[in-house]
């Protein structure tokens, strides 16, 4: 049995990722019996959750069509790609020009003449 | 016209089979996943292979610095370094070998690069194909130095170490069930370990603990 591929396929099953969002989500679910001291294997799989579930997240926002599915080449060069390119950092810079912070001495309160 | 309907039939059965053992398996990793424990059973016998306790990785430790000792002083055994350097005054660059080793990954890493980006702008089959068999094809080259630079330092002291710690974690953390329904160390003592013919248990019980062993 090919432990490591299982894994990956495991992690990427429907009821795998529903249960990932539901433990972040609900205090007090789990997904192993051990609470600290995560052995190798669960390690990889932890790992291989958090690598779908960012992939389905950018299906969901139409950044990926659901093509990249059709192989684990396809699967890690896109993750690969995103990170080296950095893609996630220039939407956070884009986002912070949304709130433009304007600093001023003078501030106007209104006054009981207003009211 | 029967004899496609058999066929089509016996595909479909293949397939069907082939997804059952799938999510058979699937189901063994998941609780495997769940709990840190690897069952199996040999001739009716159930066997366990579990993660290492405190007080067995404290005895592991004590046993590896053991065999370091014992390797150390052994003037037969050549550290890594030490075999590299002879391996080169026979004509055998493994330096060389691991040169050609990190040129491959960056080309590797590269293609994988552009067939993301390929993937992200939603660029037509050829071109994923092509840089896909281009992978491919270097994976493949990759994977041919790598097992000849590991049979070439198969006998290091740091090769010959690692066997070793394998095989006192498979001693360590293997079970085998009673008849009152209990796990019980499997072997008592790391001798018994080591005279033991079971060589079935031996090889399903390493692998099992190597999967599940991550830092000792």
């Amino acid at each position: 049995m090919d432990i490591y591929g299982n894994i990956r396929k495991l992690a990427k099953s429907v009821k795998s990722q529903n249960l990932f969002q539901a433990v972040k989500e609900i205090n007090g679910l789990r997904l192993f019996d051990n609470e600290s001291n995560l052995s190798k294997i669960q390690q990889i799989y932890l790992s291989y959750l958090y690598f779908y579930d960012t992939i389905n997240r950018d299906i969901v926002i139409d950044k990926i069509s659901k093509r990249v599915f059709e192989s684990e080449l396809y699967e890690d060069s896109y993750m690969l790609y995103k990170k080296e390119k950095g893609f996630d950092k220039k939407e956070k810079d884009s986002k912070k020009h949304d709130v433009k912070l304007v600093m001023s001495n003078k501030i106007n309160f209104p006054s009981s003449e207003d009211k | 016209m029967n004899q496609i309907k058999e066929n089509v039939r016996e595909e479909e059965a293949k397939k069907l089979l082939n997804e059952i053992n799938e999510s058979g398996d699937l189901n063994i990793v998941d609780e495997m996943i769940k709990n840190n424990q690897i069952e199996f059973e040999i001739n009716d016998k159930k066997y366990r292979v579990r993660l290492l306790n405190l007080k067995e990785k404290i005895d592991l430790d004590i046993l590896r610095r053991k065999k370091f000792g014992q390797l150390i002083q052994d003037k037969d055994i050549l550290l890594e370094k030490d075999l590299i350097k002879v391996y080169k005054e026979r004509g055998i660059n493994i330096e060389e070998i691991d040169d050609k080793m990190s040129k491959i990954k960056a080309e590797v890493n590269d293609k994988q690069i552009l067939l993301g980006e390929s993937i992200a702008k939603n660029d037509g089959e050829t071109i994923l194909k092509t840089y896909s068999d281009q992978i491919k094809n270097l994976n493949d080259e990759l994977n041919i130095l790598f097992l000849q630079k590991t049979t070439l330092l198969e006998f290091s002291l740091e090769n010959q170490l690692l066997n070793y710690i394998a095989q006192i974690i498979t001693f360590l953390s293997t079970d085998v069930m009673n008849e009152e329904g209990y796990y019980r160390r499997m072997w008592k003592t790391v001798e018994e370990f080591i005279d033991s013919s079971e060589n079935d248990l031996i090889n399903k019980a390493g692998s099992a603990s190597m999967i599940l062993q991550y830092s000792i």
